[in-house]
């Protein structure tokens, strides 16, 4: 009743969480054949990744200390950009390969929030609201919150942040987060390269492909229930403003070149609540953390969680407070 | 012999679950389910995967064979594998045509359902102003928005006949109402713009119409707020592409 007073919105008006089952199916769906064709992506370049780039030839490319590979991870997020779905087979390919846990993560993290697809979606959304500020501020939070992540994931020993059957294949190729998936070669196929990819692609196709199902189905049931003028009476408000738009990132898990379509339209939304929305939802959501689960630690993906949030919203106030 | 069957099983069903998937993509895109999934932009993708998974699935069965040594907990190896395959089946056998009336209030961002929606391409408006002013102008729900936004196209599309086709929606107040999508249905927000005059009816909630009109932008709250003064309506088919992308 007070939220309805406050937006002048009908007293009768719809629930909180009044969900539309059949709707939910729609949307669940339609995330399922958005986000299934990118993971395969990220299968298929795992999988050329695997049989192509041998591991020394990786670990040479990468800087001697971490700290520069936390950078070097984010400059690779620039470069090589890619959607949250299909980052999570290469990065766990790179950590087989060798790659420090944390310079893998540093990268899962920034090829969406770096995205330059995701900076130009940014000012196609907010061209009549100054797309240049929105951009740069876009970019320059993320990138701050990301090289504190990098540190502390910099802090971390593997066997603190990769699960036990993860860890279990340590730097061999074969071994994968799938334990369903037994691959026997049939006698006297001699395809090894071929065989080598097909069996990678496979492996990491479906061993992430659950997590997928159950990240779209937590998406589809907030992304369809949830109210989202609740949210709008503390949009404007210098301090809970950021918290609404990181809730709101964490419920709607959209992807990082569509998000700004979605927050440039939230009108009772103030210019940090949206920055915050714009900079946490890559990061992190509910549909990440499940993807976040196929290899890492419950306990790594919470601190995760809690961290990225909880920097967002100190950059944002910051920026919100200054003089 | 069962657990010959069983190790058969286990090794065929990532080719079951690959070819599955492979099948609902296409057959999705196929017969033009994916227009009220995704936008046209992804849909391509879906078909690539589709065909993709396809080929890992005959490669699989090429280059790999069912384990020779017994395999322990078989059933529930299998039941994982159903994991990945139900949801995908029963989402796609009980996905409506579109969304509701409910999840278009829970999505909708204003009170005018107007202002909450960031400019729109302006192709169609352009389109519009050029076509004979003697008929109405054909024209879409986020086309009279646009016109909205800025004072001298309100000046040239005022009083002006309009065409356009939209869901009903009931509501307090009768609107026409089109989902815009960005990405996928789950992202899809509606856009409405009010109805005035003889509607006729009575229209289901939810109806496609065609509806012919004078376009007028009053203010409400220094806002100019779209609306069509309604001359006729007329239930009409749901449109090849039933949601909109910017």
């Amino acid at each position: 009743m007070f939220f309805a007073a406050a937006l002048d919105l009908p007293s009768k008006g719809p629930p909180a969480l009044g969900i539309s089952w059949p709707d939910v199916a729609l949307s669940f769906f339609a995330i399922l054949m958005e986000g299934a064709p990118f993971l395969l992506l990220g299968a298929i370049i795992s999988g050329l990744v695997d049989v192509f780039l041998p591991a020394g030839l990786i670990k040479d490319w990468l800087p001697r200390s971490k700290a520069q590979g936390v950078f070097a991870a984010m400059g690779a997020g620039i470069i090589f950009p890619l959607c949250e779905c299909g980052a999570m087979p290469i990065v766990q390919r790179l950590i087989r390969k060798g790659v420090p846990p944390a310079v893998s993560l540093t990268y899962m993290l920034a090829a969406p929030a770096l995205n330059p697809l995701a900076m130009f979606s940014t000012y196609l959304a907010f061209r009549n609201q100054d797309p240049w500020l929105m951009i740069l501020l876009r970019f320059l939070f993320s990138a701050v919150v990301l090289v504190f992540l990098g540190f502390w994931f910099v802090r971390l020993r593997p066997e603190q942040m990769l699960r036990a059957d993860f860890l279990m294949g340590g730097k061999r190729t074969d071994q994968t987060p799938n334990p369903t998936l037994v691959l026997t070669p049939r006698a006297g196929a001699s395809w090894g390269g071929l065989q080598q990819f097909t069996g990678s692609v496979i492996r990491d196709f479906t061993g992430v492909l659950l997590f997928l199902i159950i990240g779209a189905a937590a998406a589809a049931i907030f992304s369809t229930g949830f109210n989202r003028n609740l949210l709008a009476p503390i949009g404007q408000n210098i301090l809970l403003g950021p918290l609404a738009g990181i809730l709101l990132a964490q419920l709607l898990c959209l992807c990082s070149t569509t998000d700004a379509f979605i927050i440039a339209a939230f009108t009772p939304f103030s210019l940090p609540a949206k920055l915050a929305f714009l900079v946490a939802g890559p990061l992190i959501d509910l549909k990440l953390y499940w993807l976040y689960r196929s290899a890492f630690k419950p306990s790594l993906v919470h601190g995760l969680w809690l961290r990225a949030l909880g920097a967002t919203l100190v950059v944002i106030l910051l920026y919100s407070f200054r003089p | 012999m069962t657990d010959r069957l069983q190790r058969q099983l286990l090794f065929l069903a990532p080719a079951i679950v690959m070819s599955a998937w492979a099948t609902v993509m296409l057959h999705t895109l196929l017969a033009g389910h994916i227009n009220r999934l995704l936008s046209p932009m992804f849909r391509s993708y879906v078909g690539i995967a589709g065909g993709a998974l396809l080929v890992l699935s005959a490669l699989y069965l090429m280059l790999y064979q069912a384990n020779a040594a017994r395999v322990a907990s078989t059933w529930r190896q299998l039941g994982r594998w159903l994991v990945l395959l139900l949801p995908l089946l029963a989402a796609a056998a009980l996905s409506p045509a579109g969304l509701s009336s409910a999840t278009a209030s829970l999505r909708s961002t204003s009170t005018a359902g107007v202002a909450a929606l960031p400019q729109m391409s302006t192709a169609g408006v352009t389109d519009a102003l050029d076509t004979d002013p003697n008929l109405p102008a054909p024209m879409q729900v986020t086309d009279l928005i646009t016109v909205s936004h800025t004072p001298a196209m309100i000046k040239k599309f005022d009083g002006r006949a309009v065409h356009v086709i939209g869901l009903f929606s009931a509501g307090d107040s009768p609107k026409l109402m089109r989902w815009i999508m960005w990405c996928c249905a789950a992202d899809a927000q509606p856009a409405t713009v009010k109805m005035a005059g003889s509607l006729g009816g009575p229209w289901k909630d939810q109806q496609w119409l065609d509806v012919t009109g004078i376009a007028r932008f009053p203010s409400t709250m220094g806002q100019p707020i779209p609306e069509i003064d309604v001359t006729a309506v007329k239930p009409t088919d749901e449109p090849d592409e039933p949601f909109l992308s910017p």
